[in-house]
């Protein structure tokens, strides 16, 4: 399609989209194509007939399998087609293969073989047969084994052909056998029993997933026919496939062997095609809204579909209720024999028609990203699900004791005891829950039988309903006088269930799990873990829940200093009613509001309240370790209105001290409070926490948009606006936290981790507090994160993989922005891209955050990160998202760890600079104690004696008021001494971890030179005297200064 | 003592190495007699040092002054030289690294073998720091050339200017009690408003200079805005003339009342949609060259 007849951006993107991921059928494509298929068929034909072939090709398959009688004389297969995708030219990159259809000929088989696996152990030995041959060829890399739908019994083989194409990396040829009237179809009826060992008290049960996967063969070669018909000549249809394929691709839950495949989305759409819901006239993006609809709200799901025309339907309706007993999701194909969705599972099918819904609203919703929501964005089990569970089963016999495979295997079995365990368990505790086990690695030797197939870790997935529900601590269960439920309520829960009286009279079973406020995020875990072990025979080792990982890069000594919370919000109560009844103060407190990041539970370490800092203070004792600092927390206070106030900036702030002096002042005197200030700062102490008081100044804010109105090239931004900036960021966080109670949390590691790469310097905190909201009120294609894992995955992959460069980030919390804003928005935006042609590092700011309270994105990314240091972030959180991924997929190496993620390589600056770990304020914080082996040593100093971040028992002894002078509010060695350098090296630019890092990082600053000549560029000094310098600005502090790699010069 | 000689001798040369960097011609003399000095000493090395035209002073400094044994100068001076090719190949690849990286490699490098070497050395030189503190910068200055081993940072809680006992000293003078600070904000405001005073005095005097005399008009309405700035003072409260202002919004015509305003008004929001189209289409080609459309 022309590019330029396209009129909507999206259509535009979607071409694209085909364009890239669409194979074409160019000549040397088919050449390969053919080439292998017909070595493939060389290779067949060498094979002699009347080969005598028996179980012993195959002895452990065929034992695993249950089967008897193999022995069969070979005979060449009766056909060899091409199938599959290639054959309807719907191809999709990245993983281009071509099916093979080789029809298994009739001489070979018995009329009984359908029954106890002899079909499919003659299948597998038909196919080693082959695979023996085609190992001897050369013109073949090489043959794996593979399987069809994950289903162990039915092996197919990947040819790998020697010659390569550079457009289709890793092409392959997949062999799969069919069985085109191999049999009697009405003997594999989903009532009759075709696996005598399937028995209950004698009597047999019927197979009907056992008879499905062998009709399946049966019918392929029909049903590929079918599409064919379907898909002959229909380019919009084929492209409408292609773009279901990359849709369910890029979703793990949904496309899988449970799930959908691409067959099967051929196969719905053709149903569509044939009850004319799609027509030729359609583009292909209508017809994948049709198709996402159909799947999302469809009643039909109900019935069952039918391939073919309701007429023609030749099916009982007692016959279509027992599928739908037997099935969860019915389609019959062409001839009726079969339910193609026979894999499909209930929770599958559900979380199909959630994924379908999702993205149905994200084409309403996600606005200009929907495309990307749609189509781009990964949603793979470890960003989807909040919680997840891995089971590692290898080696467990458990789940075989009754044999691999009956009607259904052993494996799928065990998936779906898992999955009933864990929805009994949760209860409603869980609005979902998944469990797959892609038990199949490809590759794997099958001949020797399926004990070895459960190397792979089974996975769970759970989303939560509400936190409500999922942090409850008390599971009601039956009525005591229900005896039958109580039963078995009892069983299902042992010695955790209890029998207990409620408030309203009621007595009933129950559990409890008790746990402290900051740790309800591990009642889940509890109960997955004990439910798990107690109906499952595995140690407890096995089982790996991602949950609390990350927790520990929060925690203050043992415990969460979130905990510290109410006492911290009573303490702000009772200050702010204090300072509104003040009265002996020129002008009346009208309103008092809390600043800080502590009053929104968003700071990483609130602060505890300190034994010296509360009006009843008591010498500590000195046995307890008492802090010689505490963090201030600032709050806004705002005055009755008047006109008195001087004009200019200065003497404003100067005025507004004064005010602030007198209320300490005041408070000092009538509640017996300590204040201290300095000449810009007054701190009071209110029961154990620090409080620093601002004033702002309506006027000053009204003279400043003025100002600004009328000059806009001079962006004066006033100590007013600064404040009144930061009052409207943080009530609208404080909003977002109470709606989602989780966005703290998340906020915190993603603060954490920000600071603990070193990028303190580089984005803000509240900057950070707005990515994370972004995740929250725009979650498409996901929905609203419930775990502070799943959330800091998702803040990673969003800091990774949003479009800096092109798009701004809007983050709106309340819905304030009609399409005006946005157009306003948009407009502002492209005037700070208009430099872009020019160079593409003139862009600023780099991240473009805006909000309703500052649409140009002035407040918090203004200056930093400049393009270079947030090229720096995105490469490290891409990286650090990676890691997350795998470690919740799979168990990773000892040195690969979920601290890693918080653990920088300082290898990676110019020069740093280790700190005394011992000298920061709250040594507690310190994750990681720095070491560095590369580089040179430069210099080395001892730690200073004047400052202890505890106080020392000497120091308690004395008076309580000394010691009170002797608390030092706001002290930071770090802030310090980044204040000095940036002062002094005007060539070095610091990366530093504001949260309590040991290191300092230290790079050349290369625009340093400026328009200065080469020469006076080298004579500027040498740089181990400049980092010989920096040592001694930090004296008493710097434990090493280490160089690691000189300056470049740029001209 | 010897080595202590020598030491000075070597600061003697930092310092006449330092001018040499400014002044060329004399850099040029220095060049020479190093050379000669090398040639007794290493004449093997010669060549590279001339090709590298004086750059790395240390590293002869170092060979000249050591008084190693042959074997283990030799051995030094292989490690070194492979050493230095390795740093010379990584230098080709980034061709914006000149002389001065050289030098800094040599002077690395030296460190690294010094440390190796001397460690027993190092540790005398650590008692000598302790017992004379008076030119212990200067031993720390030439003791690292000298030997690579890392300078020490000194005084450390003697030093108010620098460092930790600075920022608490300054923490402290910060926080000289509320009734200081009380005091000084008095004092602050008093002189800005005689300031203020004098400033206006100033400019009526200047205009009265002029031949101009300001007349003051108390009549009528009362005085709303500021004679300088234009700013409204006093009575009228900034929130009560917002609100003035959108109410008088809705006063004026409708914005479809005439027919060329209706026309106007379709005309730019078919430019808008046009502009919008023409963005989309730049974006799509910027997301194409950056294959933004590959969904693996």
């Amino acid at each position: 399609m022309d590019a330029d007849t396209l009129t909507e951006p999206m259509d535009f993107k979607v071409s694209e989209l085909i364009n890239e991921v669409q194979i074409e059928h160019s000549p040397s494509f088919t050449k390969l194509v053919n080439d292998t298929v017909s070595s493939i068929q060389n290779s067949i034909d060498k094979i002699p007939n009347n080969l005598v072939v028996t179980g012993e090709e195959a002895a452990g398959f065929v034992r695993d399998i249950g089967a008897d009688k193999v022995e069969f004389k070979f005979k060449k297969p009766k056909s060899i087609a091409i199938g599959g995708s290639y054959s309807i030219k719907c191809v999709v990159k990245p993983d281009v293969s071509v099916d093979l259809f080789i029809q298994l000929p009739k001489e070979c088989f018995h009329e009984k073989d359908y029954l106890n696996h002899r079909y499919h152990a003659k299948r597998f030995v038909y196919l080693c047969v082959i695979n023996k041959f085609l190992k001897s060829d050369s013109s073949f890399e090489k043959v794996e084994w593979s399987t069809l739908q994950n289903e162990a019994r039915k092996p197919v083989l990947l040819v790998y052909p020697a010659g390569k194409l550079p457009e289709v990396p890793g092409f392959f040829v997949r062999i799969i056998p069919t069985a085109k009237s191999l049999f009697n179809a009405a003997k594999l009826d989903l009532k009759r029993n075709n696996v005598r060992a399937l028995n209950q008290g004698g009597t047999a049960l019927p197979t009907p997933r056992y008879n499905s996967s062998i009709l399946e063969d049966m019918c392929l070669e029909d049903n590929t026919e079918f599409l064919k018909k379907t898909f002959f000549g229909q380019k919009a249809l084929g492209e409408a496939l292609v773009l279901l394929k990359v849709w369910a691709r890029q979703r793990d839950s949904i496309h899988s062997h449970d799930g959908l495949n691409g067959y099967l989305i051929a196969i719905i759409l053709s149903y569509l095609v044939a009850y004319e819901k799609v027509n030729s006239s359609m583009r292909p993006l209508q017809i994948f809204r049709v198709t996402l609809d159909f799947i999302a709200n469809s009643k039909l799901w109900t019935r069952g579909l039918f391939l073919q025309k309701q007429g023609e339907v030749k099916i009982l309706k007692e016959d279509r209720m027992l599928y739908k007993e037997s099935f969860p999701v019915v389609i019959f194909d062409s001839t009726t024999h079969i339910n193609l969705t026979f894999r499909i599972k209930d929770s599958g099918f559900s979380e199909l028609q959630d994924e379908a819904a999702l993205t149905l609203q994200c084409f309403g919703k996600s606005g200009d990203s929907a495309f990307e929501d749609i189509f781009m964005t990964k949603i793979d089990i470890p960003a989807k699900y909040d919680y997840c569970v891995r089971l590692s089963l290898k080696g467990n016999n458990e789940f075989y004791s009754s044999g691999y495979c009956l009607d259904e295997e052993c494996w799928r079995l065990y998936e779906k005891k898992v999955q009933s365990l864990l929805s009994q368990g949760l209860s409603d505790r869980a609005k979902s829950i998944r469990v797959i086990w892609r038990n199949i690695p490809s590759g794997c030797s099958l001949e020797n039988g399926l004990s070895t197939l459960d190397g792979e870790p089974l996975l769970a997935g759970i989303s939560l309903s509400s936190l409500d529900k999922a942090f409850r601590v008390v599971d009601i269960g039956p009525d005591a006088e229900n005896k039958e439920e109580a039963a078995r309520f009892r069983k299902f829960w042992g010695e955790k269930a209890e029998l207990r009286r409620f408030k309203d009279g009621k007595i009933a079973e129950s559990t409890v799990w008790e746990s402290e406020q900051w740790m309800k995020h591990l009642i889940l875990k509890r109960i997955v873990e004990y439910t798990l072990l107690r109906h499952l025979s595995i140690s407890k080792t096995s089982i790996e829940q991602t949950v609390d990982q990350l927790d520990f890069s929060l925690l203050h000594g043992v415990e969460d200093p979130m905990s510290f919370s109410s006492s911290l919000l009573g303490a702000f109560d009772v200050l702010s009613k204090r300072l509104r009844l003040i009265e002996d103060i020129p002008l009346k407190v009208s309103s008092v509001q809390p600043l800080d990041p502590a009053f929104r539970f968003t700071s990483v370490f609130p602060p505890e309240p300190h034994a010296l800092a509360s009006e009843k203070a008591s010498i500590p004792r000195p046995h307890k370790l008492t802090s010689s600092c505490i963090q201030p927390l600032e709050v806004m206070i705002q005055l009755e209105g008047s006109g008195n106030w001087p004009m200019d900036d200065v003497a404003i702030e100067k005025t507004k001290s004064a005010f602030l002096l007198k209320i300490g002042e005041s408070l000092e005197n009538s509640w017996g409070m300590t204040c201290t200030a300095t000449e810009d700062d007054v701190d009071v102490f209110l029961s154990g926490y620090a409080f620093r008081l601002k004033i702002l100044h309506e006027r000053g804010l009204s003279l400043v948009k003025r100002e600004t109105g009328s000059d806009q090239g001079k962006q004066v931004s006033s100590a007013d606006q600064k404040l009144f900036v930061r009052s409207q960021h943080s009530s609208m966080i404080n909003g977002l936290q109470g709606v989602f109670p989780i966005y703290g949390p998340v906020v915190r590691l993603a603060k954490r981790w920000v600071a603990s790469h070193m990028f303190s310097a580089c984005l803000s905190e509240e900057a950070i507090e707005l990515l994370v909201a972004h995740l929250f009120v725009k979650p498409l294609p996901f929905t609203a994160p419930c775990s502070r894992i799943t959330g800091f995955l998702r803040f990673l992959r969003l800091l990774a993989e949003y479009d800096w460069t092109f798009s701004p980030l809007i983050v709106d919390i309340n819905n304030d922005f009609n399409p005006s804003d946005k157009k306003e928005i948009y407009d502002k935006f492209m005037l700070t891209r208009k430099g872009y042609e020019e160079s593409s590092q003139n862009i600023s700011p780099a991240m473009f955050l805006a909000t309703s309270y500052d649409k140009a994105s002035e407040a918090w990314t203004r200056l930093s990160p400049n393009v270079l240091e947030l090229r720096r972030l995105v490469a490290y959180a891409r990286s650090s998202a990676n890691l997350l991924t795998r470690l919740v997929f799979q168990d990773q190496t000892e040195s690969y760890r979920w601290e890693c993620l918080f653990r920088t390589p300082l290898t990676n600056y110019d020069a740093v600079i280790l700190l005394h770990g011992d000298r920061l304020p709250y040594p507690q914080r310190l994750l990681f104690p720095s070491k560095l082996n590369h580089g040179r040593l430069v210099a080395r100093g001892n730690a200073s004696k004047a400052f202890q971040p505890f106080m020392l028992p000497g120091d308690l002894r004395g008076s309580l008021d000394k010691l009170k002078n002797k608390l030092l509010v706001d002290f930071d060695p770090l802030r310090c001494y980044i204040a000095d350098l940036e002062k002094e090296c005007s060539t070095l630019k610091m990366w530093y971890d504001s949260l309590g890092g040991d290191a300092i990082g230290l790079t050349w600053e290369r625009s340093c030179s400026k328009k200065r000549d080469r020469e006076e560029a080298s004579d500027d000094e040498d740089p181990i005297d400049v980092l010989k310098a920096v040592g001694e600005a930090g004296k008493g502090f710097v434990k090493s200064v280490h160089f690691l790699k000189a300056p470049r010069l740029m001209n | 003592m010897g080595n202590l000689k020598e030491k000075v001798d070597k600061k003697q040369q930092k310092k006449s190495k330092k001018a040499n960097n400014r002044k060329f011609s004399e850099k040029d003399a220095m060049i020479k007699k190093e050379d000669e000095r090398n040639k007794v000493n290493n004449p093997a090395e010669k060549k590279k040092r001339k090709r590298e035209k004086g750059n790395n002073f240390d590293g002869g400094d170092v060979t000249r002054i050591s008084r190693e044994d042959d074997r283990t100068k030799a051995e030094r001076e292989k490690k070194r030289n492979k050493l230095r090719k390795k740093k010379q190949r990584s230098e080709e690849q980034n061709n914006a690294l000149v002389g001065k990286y050289d030098q800094l490699s040599t002077e690395s490098e030296d460190g690294f073998n010094e440390q190796k070497c001397k460690s027993k050395k190092s540790k005398k030189k650590k008692k000598e720091h302790d017992t004379s503190k008076e030119d212990e910068n200067i031993l720390e200055k030439s003791g690292e050339t000298d030997h690579g081993e890392a300078y020490c940072i000194s005084s450390v809680d003697e030093d108010c200017s620098k460092g930790m006992k600075k920022w608490l000293t300054d923490y402290n003078q910060s926080r000289p009690g509320l009734k200081v600070l009380q005091q000084r904000l008095d004092e602050f405001i008093i002189s800005h408003e005689e300031k203020l005073e004098q400033e206006r005095k100033e400019r009526e005097d200047q205009a009265a200079e002029g031949g101009w005399t300001v007349v003051k008009h108390h009549k009528g309405r009362k005085k709303t805005t500021d004679s300088e700035s234009g700013i409204p003072v006093g009575s009228v409260a900034p929130a009560a003339v917002e609100n003035q202002m959108t109410k008088k919004k809705p006063k004026e015509v409708g914005l479809e009342f005439y027919r060329f305003q209706k026309r106007e008004a379709q005309r730019s929001e078919i430019m808008a949609l046009r502009s919008k189209f023409e963005e989309d289409r730049k974006r799509i080609q910027q997301l194409r060259a950056a294959r933004k459309f590959r969904p693996y």
